[in-house]
């Protein structure tokens, strides 16, 4: 094998690992992170299924983003799903023969990437544009969609105008999950667009991506009502299995 | 300062005038800068007298344990967006313009800094990630605004990731008092209430006469000995309301009006001169040792005078001191008689000392009730009779309170601090309005007096901070010709009573919505002058 396809084979192993236990070690820092008022945004959810509703509410419809603005709702939905989808007909590689419940995916993958890009490109474009949203933006925010197009446009241009072996990138990409590496295609549009596929696995553990794991550790959303079964209903108030219950520390001071 | 003139014609719907979002304009609200706390009210709570020579060590020190400590903090610095659906949605942003009123720009004085000390991005790459290393320039951001967020938690509301500014504001403010810096009103009202019992330093003789003359008050004017009891050890039930329910305008007509439902409804109730305090400004410092050494006042009270239910006044962040935090601040609640667990089953968290695991709630009152939630009760059940028409010519209107509606429930149902106080206030007087949806309910807009905010020096703020609420009243009292606007919170009453004026507003009654409960009581063996 070839010492370009080696590196690169190595460097996805690293990248992969990285984002996996780094975002590990960051859910399991917030688990371990006390709660030691309940903090819910009321009016809380009662019971579990309530906060499972809440939380479905808020990862899959963007509910509290729809409240806000649909103008920016709308782009940050499009782009959200568009990826989701578009990591589906990944799963493509994973198997050397098309898998068939892949082939509707994968005759729509097209219409997915459009939407990601346009989602990306909106949400760009008021970041740019509204003076509020440009006044908090750092050049990380910038960035990252920078980084998501470009990772978008490659794998897109990949797909329909600058076709690579597919075959031949399965393989490697299940030689890295199974750490029998085989050989890349030498194709700059594939190399570019895993490039962007590192960094952004690498980036993922340190920085404001870890808002999707986040939205579901966030206790305004994810506690209960405080009083919930307090008035008998032989349900306990505490019960969301935290540790809010923990003496609130005395502050340590001077 | 953006002041909506008044307007004669027909008023067009609010909505599409505060949803003229304001263009920012650099460092609008910087002038206004809070007291710092004097040094001896430093020390007296435990801090430093001033800004000691190592404060960088000690503010980065203290910012790590706040992290560590809480899960919602550590979460909300991690996983902001940027995605700017907050940043039209505080009240101190609308009124003001200054960008660093908006909840992200405010989250981010201190997520900066965060990143500068404690991430790997903000350590070796500070300017791709907008981070700042702490500085005197910071602080003094910090500082000025930290207070300048009532800790409403409105943006909360908007927010993709649930993130709560409020956590990331008390978390400033903890930090700036370990560094000398304390909020002078704020921290002075926290010493007065964790020493004498309530925000006011009354004592129980000045309790005791004030709470005598209003009896003669109620006596003459109703011909009912409504009593207003002061550590009545043969009670059952303690009411703990703010102070200021015992002397200001419009407060103290709310403390009668829960006096006469107490007494209507033959309940045996007593204040105390202990825990003569419902508003535990702790919540607004962030402390949570101090939080808890003014809960426990109450707790102490209940056992000493031997109550077996907490009932609590007309108080927003009081209220959700009791609803949310009461448990793990004081618990456990209920005493289940072996003096041993609360109702959780689960061992104290009052402290290490044996008598700290006693509850003071019986288990037919768990949790402390708010004093809107016994009176709806009571009237429902027929134990009280409202008559609107003694409100003759009332048409009101209800500000939801920012802690109440965002920070604590009401009855046993979802929503019940929105539907309890209106049903209420619907049964008390003969016309309700309701004012745009956008600004009530879990939308509410904050006074513009909460946390802290009510201090003198804050003013031109507090007005500037009122501005959506005074838009949505505004609106209501031009097409309904709204004359009371009834509130459950002792801040928000005063607060509007100052600010509303400076909106052309003045002429709106802002009414507690126990006074216009009392005036609708039907008080049993009652001489009426013009019946």
């Amino acid at each position: 094998m070839d010492a370009l396809s080696a590196a690169f084979a190595l460097a996805l192993t690293l990248a992969l690992g990285t984002f996996l236990l780094g975002t590990l070690a960051r859910v399991v820092l917030w688990i371990r992170t006390p709660s030691p008022v309940p903090i819910p945004l009321a009016p809380a959810p009662r019971t579990r299924a309530g906060v499972a509703g809440r939380l479905a509410l808020e990862l899959l419809a963007f509910r509290s983003l729809a409240r806000a603005s649909l103008a920016t709702w709308l782009p940050a939905l499009l782009f959200h799903y568009g990826l989701l989808f578009v990591l589906v007909v990944h799963l493509r590689f994973l198997h050397p023969l098309l898998p068939p419940w892949l082939v509707p995916f994968l005759s729509l993958s097209g219409w997915a990437t459009l939407a990601l890009v346009a989602g990306l490109l909106t949400l760009f474009a008021r970041r740019v544009l509204i003076a509020r949203v440009r006044r908090v933006s750092a050049p990380s925010d910038y960035l990252h969609l920078v980084l998501l197009l470009a990772i978008a446009l490659t794998g897109a241009a990949l797909a329909r105008r600058w076709p690579t072996d597919l075959h031949s990138v399965g393989a490697f990409l299940r030689g890295v999950l199974t750490f029998h590496w085989q050989p890349l295609p030498p194709h700059a549009g594939l190399l570019a667009h895993l490039v962007g596929v590192l960094v952004l696995l690498l980036v993922f553990p340190i920085s404001k991506l870890m808002h999707a794991p986040g939205i579901a550790f966030a206790p305004t959303f994810h506690q209960r009502d405080p009083n919930a079964g307090a008035a008998g209903r032989g349900e306990g108030a505490s019960g969301t299995g935290e540790k809010r219950g923990d003496a609130p520390s005395r502050a340590r001071r001077r | 300062m953006s002041v909506p003139a008044p307007t004669g014609g027909p008023v067009p719907p609010v909505v599409g005038r505060y949803r003229v979002i304001p263009l920012i304009e650099e460092g609008a609200a910087s002038a206004t800068r809070p007291h710092p706390a004097t040094p001896e009210v430093q020390e007296a709570l435990g801090f430093p007298a001033r800004l000691p020579s190592d404060w960088k060590a000690r503010a980065l020190a203290r910012l790590g344990e706040l992290v560590a400590e809480r899960r919602g903090l550590r979460v909300f610095l991690e996983t902001c967006t940027k995605c700017g659906a907050c940043t039209d949605k505080c009240h101190y942003f609308l009124g003001t313009r200054d960008p660093k009123n908006m909840p992200v720009a405010r989250q981010d004085l201190l997520r900066a800094v965060w990143r500068r000390h404690f991430t790997f991005a903000g350590r070796w790459f500070p300017w791709l990630v907008g981070a700042r290393e702490l500085d005197e320039s910071v602080l003094e951001d910090w500082f000025r605004y930290f207070h300048q967020c009532s800790e409403c938690r409105r943006c909360t509301v908007f927010c993709p990731s649930g993130i709560d500014t409020s956590e990331v504001t008390m978390a400033g403010r903890e930090i700036l008092a370990s560094v000398g810096l304390g909020h002078h009103y704020t921290q002075e009202i926290v010493l007065k209430a964790s020493t004498i019992g309530n925000n006011l330093g009354l004592r129980r003789p000045a309790l005791a006469d004030i709470l005598e003359n209003l009896e003669e008050d109620i006596l003459e004017e109703s011909g009912v000995p409504v009593r207003l009891p002061l550590d009545d050890a043969t009670a059952d039930t303690l009411v703990v309301a703010p102070s200021a329910d015992f002397f200001a305008e419009p407060h103290v007509d709310g403390l009668i009006g829960y006096a006469k439902v107490l007494h209507e409804a033959g309940i045996r109730w007593t204040f105390s001169s202990e825990a003569s305090e419902a508003a535990n400004f702790a919540l607004f410092t962030g402390d949570h040792a101090h939080m808890q050494d003014i809960a426990r006042r109450i707790r102490d009270a209940a056992i000493a005078l031997g109550t077996t239910r907490l009932v609590i006044g007309e108080c927003g962040h009081a209220w959700r001191v009791a609803y949310s935090y009461l448990d793990a601040l004081v618990g456990p609640l209920v005493d289940d008689g072996d003096g041993r667990t609360g109702r959780h089953g689960r061992a104290s968290t009052g402290g290490e000392r044996g008598e700290d695991r006693i509850g003071f709630l019986g288990r037919a009152h768990p949790r402390a009730e708010h004093v809107c939630e016994v009176t709806h009760a009571l009237w429902r059940a027929g134990a009280i009779r409202l008559d609107p028409t003694r409100n003759a010519g009332v048409v009101a209107t209800y500000h939801d309170s920012c802690n109440v509606a965002r920070g604590a429930g009401m009855g046993d149902r979802p929503g019940g601090q929105y539907t309890i106080p209106r049903e209420l206030l619907g049964a008390a007087v003969p016309s309700v309005v309701e004012m745009s949806g956008d600004t009530t309910a879990q939308r509410t807009f904050c006074c513009g007096g909460g946390a802290g905010m009510l201090a003198d020096e804050l003013m031109d703020v507090r007005v500037k901070g009122a501005l959506p609420r005074a838009q949505a009243l505004e609106a209501v009292v031009a097409a309904h010709g709204v004359t009371h606007m009834a509130a459950i919170c002792a801040i928000c009453k005063t607060q509007f009573a100052a600010v509303l004026p400076a909106h052309g507003l003045g002429g709106v009654r802002i009414a507690s919505l126990h006074q216009l409960v009392g005036d609708a009581l039907v008080l049993s063996g009652e001489r009426r002058g013009e019946g």
